[in-house]
């Protein structure tokens, strides 16, 4: 199977050199889910993360409304996961389900040892990406709690440029803390604003 | 009688298992499905709603708000209504026998829904929806629409009582088509009754395919064109003949290959990555304007 995103990701972020690639390609296990599929119920432990290769996933939680708050989309090349859960070995109170058919690499212990194996360095780059991954859930918090509308939007299509036109309005204000009609009155004063026909 | 060399038949494609787009096109893609956008170049995508038969509803069916840039869209529509509204505040109804030539270039936003009075009624709806490419210096002109309706078509008579020729865009035997084109484009339904046969010629290098929208013909001979299949032909030669086994309909297409890169991303197709990655963030901030869902 031909994984070009995930390959992309071991060798540049990850920082192996096509050889080291083709050693751990056979370790390789990957999962598909069709759209509306489940990866993560709550009330599972969960196991391992997520590469998406292609597709798009969303992380999300019920409130005690049965209301969907989206913490995260992965679309290509996004890692997704209870970090938490997968960490501390607990039942996840989260979900994980797919928005568009999707094709996930699976990132678990055994794969990660078989990646260090051929490349010590890659404990690092990993430990780099949770380091990252905090860093932009500080900067999502922040956002969430003090910026208006228009700057989270503006900072959610600069950092997912193409979701816009892959996923329901109604989940990106969930995304983003608002209602679905101050998503709308958000892109209409954008288009006031820039819009010139 | 034209002396100009055959145009062979690359290959015959049969029709792929369909696909919603939204919940109102039920179609079959041929491009790129069946080759790929740089081979038939300049038609860079053609989605074919065969007859299909959509039951009463209050609830018109179709696609939601999108955009496009880059190109323009063909809608030609041969059973059922289509109406569109866009974001520079266009709109229309695209009716049985017409077509819409929808020129997106710097950008639109627009929805396309099955017309509220057919969507009522239901019945057979039969559609192709095909993008052509624009040369880079007019990928990002103004957006435009030629309406046709279909009295407006150019008509050729064929001889002995065979049928006729519409001529949508191009040229057909000294008859020029009705859309304006921005590459050299021609588009024709070719309408045979049972039994006629007629030769089509265009320059070799013209990228040439055939879509049966109705009935079956030979083609060039000896190779069967049934109903839904779309016929490609190579480039080592000009000339074809069809030859109507029942009372056809034939969408041909023909067009130069604009030979630009190539850089397609869902809805916007344009020559270089960095146009496309400018291309979604001008839809992300509001400048392809704003159109309620």
């Amino acid at each position: 199977m031909s994984l070009p995103n995930f390959r992309k990701f071991l060798i540049e972020k990850g920082g192996l050199s096509e050889e080291e690639f083709s050693q751990v390609e056979p370790f390789i296990k990957t999962k598909s889910v069709t759209s509306y599929e489940f990866l993560l119920k709550a009330g599972e432990v969960c196991s391992h993360s997520f590469f998406v290769e292609q597709g798009v996933l969303r992380f999300y939680a019920l409130n005690e409304e049965g209301k969907e708050n989206i913490l995260q989309f992965a679309t290509e090349s996004w890692i997704v996961s209870d970090r938490g859960s997968v960490f501390f070995q607990e039942p996840s109170t989260y979900y994980i389900d797919a928005i568009e058919d999707t094709l996930t690499v699976v990132l678990d212990d055994a794969f990660i040892s078989e990646v260090v194996k051929v490349n010590s360095n890659f404990r690092i780059q990993n430990e780099k990406l949770l380091q990252n991954h905090i860093r932009h859930l500080y900067k999502r918090v922040t956002l969430l709690i003090g910026a208006t509308a228009k700057a989270r939007y503006l900072e959610f299509v600069n950092m997912y440029p193409d979701i816009m036109l892959r996923v329901p309005q109604w989940m990106i204000a969930s995304y983003l803390g608002i209602t679905p009609e101050s998503l709308s009155r958000v892109r209409k004063a954008l288009a006031n604003e820039n819009f010139k026909p | 009688m034209k002396t100009n060399k055959l145009r062979s038949i690359e290959k015959v494609t049969q029709p792929g298992t369909p696909h919603f787009v939204g919940d109102g096109f039920r179609v079959h893609n041929f491009i790129p499905g069946t080759s790929t956008m740089q081979r038939m170049d300049p038609f860079i995508m053609l989605d074919y709603n065969s007859k299909y038969n959509f039951p009463p509803t209050n609830q018109p069916k179709g696609v939601g708000v999108h955009p496009h840039r880059g190109f323009e869209t063909v809608t030609i529509a041969y059973r059922g209504r289509v109406e569109h509204d866009d974001s520079s505040g266009g709109g229309g109804i695209i009716g049985e026998g017409d077509v819409q030539w929808m020129t997106a270039a710097s950008g639109v936003l627009h929805k396309e829904f099955h017309e509220t009075e057919w969507s009522k009624r239901g019945g057979e709806f039969q559609m192709v929806q095909l993008w052509v490419n624009l040369p880079a210096k007019d990928k990002m002109s103004s957006p435009k629409y030629q309406a046709i309706v279909n009295s407006e078509i150019t008509k050729v008579a064929l001889p002995d009582n065979g049928g006729e020729v519409e001529v949508i865009a191009g040229n057909y035997e000294g008859h020029k088509g009705s859309a304006s084109t921005f590459s050299p484009i021609n588009m024709f339904n070719v309408k045979l009754k049972k039994g006629a046969k007629t030769e089509l010629s265009f320059p070799e290098n013209y990228t040439t395919a055939l879509l049966m929208v109705e009935g079956d013909a030979k083609v060039n001979g000896d190779t069967n064109a049934p109903q839904d299949h779309f016929v490609m032909f190579s480039n080592n030669g000009e000339t074809f003949t069809v030859e109507a086994l029942n009372d056809t309909v034939i969408l041909v297409l023909s067009g130069e290959p604009i030979n630009e890169p190539i850089a397609a991303h869902g809805p916007f197709v344009m020559n270089t990555q960095e146009e496309l990655i400018e291309a979604f963030q001008d839809f992300n901030t509001g400048k392809f304007g704003y159109l309620e869902d």
